[in-house]
């Protein structure tokens, strides 16, 4: 049966609710979101285009720059890919310390996710108390790689600054006072019946819509796909005995849950490293990169983000793909949570619950 | 639907369909459906909105992985592939191709000139 458009309702560029800039285009019936298109290319950097012909050396710092919020990843899987064309060995305390300064930045991405999204749904409150606590995630980022944001710490074959008993103790101090609120504001978003009523059941996506799509990270794991988390694959995680976090609500509700879990895990896992850090050099100021082509993949903290790599004998790139785990989530948004299932008014916390980076899709 | 104020999306959707990866797999549809790269583009621009086409190239990938397995006739004319992952042609339309080549089959028309049909009628399903 044909579908009649009665409304069609277009949710940006700019919207309040979201912090960077995309349009929506909703096409309704009454209440009832038909179908919904994704308009991009507001802010289309090229990074992947000024990144070839460079050196590593250069690389390494437009890397970080694909996005704002998740740039020590970018660092690390770069980095990390470059070393796989070249046959550089990390060292255990440098492997150790990247996943530390790996996890403190997954920390404030999901806690900033969830800020968001309890905006959203104007339970500010909440909202303003998780931003509170990503600033001392953000501080001890920046005790240990001397940035809040673009760290650039990752280097081939090490780590550029090794961690002092001080900077050890404090972490570990920080993190507790970290999980002792994280765990008061989880238990406020787990029974407030203002979320339940905003979260649970809506913008539902099946585990079987979530592999359609090519769903990663938290969104598609709480739709039950723990198996997508790239960490299972990275050999230091593996040491650590990581086991990924899943849900199979696949609603609003299970998105934010699963980052807040990730969170906990951060912190259990950092401790892990802070504990067993190996002693050892882990201190480097580059590497000599060679020719070759990877196709290396990392865990963000949206999920599987993947560089395509070529480079040439001196270390130069040659071409460069960057796919990044937003891609993905939002056209999952956009035509399987949001159309056909939804009213208007969940559009934007739908929207803002897959964690979208506009940023990292217009790289 | 017209909107009051909108953009022409072509250079930028022809841009994205152009980047290295997304190029190859383009190519390899165009292959499989037996059109021009080109014709295939202005298909894929027509059809698609941007989120679509960025992740073009991964749900290239997961309907290779995924699409159609057992059925080898409906591996043929990719009935999930084209439906599923890579949304060209409406479910409906694709199985009652489907419907056609089975009965076609079952009739006698031996199975390549059989699917060669299916595929005919998917090419007008997606030119439409």
């Amino acid at each position: 049966m044909k579908k009649t458009v009665d409304v069609s309702i277009p949710l940006g560029p700019m919207h309040p609710c979201w912090k960077e800039p995309v349009r929506l285009k909703c096409e309704t019936s009454g209440e009832r979101v038909l179908r919904t298109e994704v308009e991009l290319g507001y802010m289309k950097k090229g990074i992947e285009r000024i990144m070839r012909g460079r050196p590593w050396q250069e690389v390494m710092f437009l890397a970080e720059r694909v996005c704002g919020i998740c740039s020590v990843v970018h660092n690390m899987v770069f980095i990390e890919a470059m070393e796989g064309i070249s046959g550089i060995e990390v060292p255990p305390r440098a492997a150790y310390l990247r996943v530390v300064v790996n996890e403190l930045d997954r920390i404030a991405s999901h806690i900033l996710a969830n800020f968001s999204y309890c905006y959203t749904i104007e339970h500010e409150t909440l909202a303003m108390y998780l931003l509170n606590v990503r600033e001392t995630v953000l501080d001890n980022l920046e005790r240990i790689t001397g940035s809040r944001i673009n760290t650039a710490y990752m280097i081939p074959g090490g780590v550029r600054f090794d961690i002092s008993d001080e900077d050890k103790a404090a972490l570990l101090a920080d993190l507790a006072k970290v999980e002792a609120d994280m765990k008061r504001y989880v238990s406020m978003f787990e029974t407030g019946p203002l979320i339940a009523l905003r979260s649970k059941g809506i913008g539902v996506m099946t585990r079987e819509r979530a592999i359609e799509a090519h769903t990663v990270g938290p969104t598609a794991r709480a739709s039950g796909v723990p198996e997508c988390d790239r960490r299972l694959r990275h050999p230091t995680y593996r040491q650590l005995g990581f086991e990924p976090i899943s849900r199979t609500e696949g609603d609003n509700f299970a998105r934010n849950m699963v980052r807040y879990q990730e969170v906990f895990q951060s912190i259990d896992l950092i401790r892990q490293c802070v504990d067993r850090l190996p002693e050892g050099g882990s201190i480097r100021g580059g590497g000599v990169c060679s020719a070759g082509e990877i196709v290396y993949q990392g865990e963000a903290p949206r999920g599987e983000l993947t560089y395509s790599i070529t480079s040439d004998e001196y270390g130069r790139i040659v071409d460069i793909t960057i796919r990044t785990p937003s891609i993905m989530n939002i056209e999952a948004c956009a035509h399987h949570m949001i159309t056909d299932a939804t009213s208007i008014a969940d559009v934007t916390s739908t929207f803002i619950s897959s964690d979208p980076c506009i940023a990292c899709n217009e790289r | 639907m017209k909107y009051l104020y909108e953009k022409d999306l072509r250079q930028m959707k022809y841009n994205i369909l152009t980047s290295t990866r997304h190029d190859l797999a383009v190519k390899e549809l165009a292959r499989r459906l037996d059109v021009s790269d080109q014709k295939l583009r202005m298909i894929l621009i027509r059809d698609f909105d941007m989120s679509l086409l960025e992740n073009l190239q991964a749900r290239y990938e997961m309907g290779l992985l995924h699409a159609d397995r057992g059925d080898p006739i409906a591996g043929a004319l990719g009935c999930e592939f084209f439906t599923r992952f890579i949304p060209l042609v409406e479910p409906g339309t694709m199985q009652a191709i489907y419907n056609d080549v089975r009965a076609a089959i079952a009739a006698g028309t031996p199975e390549v000139p059989a699917i060669d049909d299916g595929k005919a009628k998917i090419r007008e399903a997606i030119k439409r």
